[in-house]
């Protein structure tokens, strides 16, 4: 966090009430009420980190509130995060997860793309697309601890992930973008092909699929579910099995994978960019996020 | 008992002239049209859903040979530029089978000419379903072996009833060869360890074994296999279709392009295959055997 750690039990009190935390949220366990725990000094409050010296795990805490929703400056905050660790020699593993539990990110803020010009939503698209570079990409072993509901852009962040542990219960979990009448970009869909197979990602991708996490598990789209209070230790315990393998033999294999869908999106990211702009003016799709904004205020 | 030789335009011109999007009959209920063709592809289309179930007719086995698949394209290129039309049904009107696959008659003892044009039909009857803007579902109501399961996965949806009818790419019994955008499907639908097995095994599944593998989405009993499959279609239609047919189209265009690059290529390696006596006599064999069956 980047309150002072020191802050009193008043401050504390009167945090954990603004935020409504239970008696077994997860921030009880933060780590930087470890002796190995370090702070980040991230530009911003919107993304949370502290790493662990002793194993080089960094934790990575979507703080966004209400819903995590990818705005710019998520977007540049997620990218700056990775890049940093990813430039951090001590650093081996990365754990992206919700500050606060119930949703782990509901995805791309739809403000960003309503009513705004080409030009704008080119842009917004950009850091969406390097975001993604930043992190499906990374040397790093990359945990989506999903610990809450995560839809379109949150299961985006879920699938760049090396692995995903997704808290029990009523969750859900999918790319649903054309619920939105929007279509999810060809290297989303790739992501989602080679996670669950191509028949699977077709249906769900042309319907817009939402998993519990139970059929999530079944499909595979996650590897393991838990307690929504125990999927950072779920995560943390994962990634020291994954720490126990070299890391450059281990990296080099990820990289080896990965190349060709990082390629052909750095080679065709104007194209895709074009492709998002052209989509986000057509009426049809303005109008279906003009009813669900509505949908939402009625709510 | 081969079928008749036609020309190509000649037959063409036939069924377009019967195949009227407002003619024929108006069966049961004033919403629907259906297309009354003396043929082997009979349409229901429903307004009101915009739902058409397109029912191969050719008993005993629903076989597809030249005629019945220059209507299946016909029937499909109308749907697929009729406005009002958002999905289709692909099923039977012959009970216990949903087809039997290719007319082994077009393969034996044909000429090379014949052999172009049949394969032709085919690589178009599969181009425009495959490659369908509307949303399309499979009610396998009966067996669906070779050319049968090749449209059954060409479907966005598959509804299998369960029981005794068998389903898969069986062509390596017969000693032929399923080609590559067969093989493209099956890949798609099963991945590629299910697929290697299942090809070079020529496997039948049943309907249970193909549910477990992923052939198939849902088994019900026979009589539920509409109903399902009309389900499923409601939730399917409410979601924009803008968006779900660009999501198909790019999904599926890498292995539509595949066969659309080659075409005539592929149509004349199946007739130079086809043709090999080795081949021949497998087909003769095969042919002499449900002979002996039958008698």
């Amino acid at each position: 966090m980047a309150l002072s750690v020191s802050a009193g039990g008043r401050v504390w009190r009167k945090f954990c009430k603004t935020f409504n935390f239970g008696p077994n949220s997860a921030l009880k366990r933060f780590p930087t009420c470890t002796a190995n725990g370090r702070l980040y000094s991230t530009s911003s409050d919107n993304v949370l980190v502290s790493k662990d010296e002793k194993s080089g795990i960094a934790t990575v805490r979507m703080n966004n509130p209400p819903v995590n929703s990818l705005n710019t400056a998520m977007l540049v905050s997620l990218r700056s995060c990775f890049e940093e660790l990813e430039n951090d020699k001590s650093c081996r593993a990365l754990i992206l997860t919700s500050q606060k539990p119930k949703v782990f990110c509901a995805g791309l803020d739809i403000l960003e793309i309503y009513r705004k010009s080409p030009d704008y939503v080119a842009q917004f698209w950009e850091k969406l697309q390097d975001m993604w570079l930043s992190l499906y990409g990374s040397r790093l072993v990359t945990m989506a601890a999903i610990n809450g509901h995560s839809p379109a852009g949150g299961c985006l962040l879920s699938l760049a992930c090396d692995y995903r542990i997704m808290a029990e219960g009523k969750f859900t979990i999918g790319l649903n973008e054309t619920q939105l009448d929007l279509v999810a970009p060809f290297w989303l869909r790739q992501t989602m092909v080679d996670v669950i197979g191509y028949r699977q990602a077709e249906m769900a991708l042309m319907i817009g699929a939402l998993y519990t996490s139970d059929k999530a598990l079944q499909l595979g789209l996650v590897d393991k579910l838990a307690p929504i209070e125990d999927v950072q230790t779920v995560a943390e315990e994962e990634v020291k099995n994954w720490l126990k393998i070299p890391d450059q033999a281990r990296a080099i294999t990820k990289m080896a994978s990965r190349k060709p869908l990082l390629d052909e999106l750095r080679k065709r990211k104007q194209e895709d960019i074009q492709t998002f702009r052209d989509e986000t003016t057509r009426e049809s799709v303005q109008m279906s996020i003009q009813q669900y904004l509505e949908k939402l205020k009625a709510k | 008992m081969a079928a008749p030789m036609r020309g190509m335009s000649v037959l063409r011109q036939a069924f377009q002239g019967l195949v009227r999007p407002s003619g024929g009959q108006v069966c049961r209920q004033v919403q629907h049209r259906c297309y009354s063709t003396p043929g082997h592809v009979q349409v229901d289309m429903n307004s009101e859903t915009g739902v058409a179930t397109v029912r191969l007719n050719r008993p005993p086995v629903n076989s597809l040979n030249l005629d019945v698949l220059t209507e299946l394209s016909i029937a499909l290129e109308k749907l697929e530029t009729d406005k009002s039309c958002k999905a289709m049904v692909l099923a039977s009107a012959a009970p216990g089978i949903f087809s039997a696959g290719l007319d082994i008659l077009e393969m034996y003892q044909s000429t090379p000419e014949r052999c172009v044009a049949f394969w032709r039909a085919l690589q178009d009857a599969w181009l425009n379903l495959y490659g369908s803007r509307l949303v399309t579902m499979a009610a396998i109501e009966g067996h669906s072996p070779a050319g049968g399961c090749l449209l059954a996965m060409s479907c966005d949806y598959r509804v299998m009833a369960e029981g005794k009818f068998q389903i898969g790419l069986n062509e390596t019994k017969l000693g032929i060869v399923a080609p590559f955008w067969f093989t493209d499907v099956m890949l798609n639908t099963i991945g590629h360890r299910e697929t290697e097995k299942a090809l070079q095994l020529g496997a039948l599944y049943s309907a249970q074994q193909a549910l477990s593998i992923g052939l198939v989405d849902k088994v019900v009993p026979l009589a539920e296999v509409m109903p399902t499959v009309e389900g499923e279609l409601k939730n399917w239609l409410q979601i924009p279709a803008a968006a779900r047919v660009i999501t198909k189209t790019s999904m599926r265009k890498a292995v539509l392009d595949r066969l659309r690059s080659q075409k005539e290529k592929d149509a004349q390696f199946f007739a130079d295959f086809i043709n090999r006596d080795s081949v021949q006599k497998s087909l003769g064999m095969y042919i002499a055997s449900l002979q002996k069956k039958k008698n």
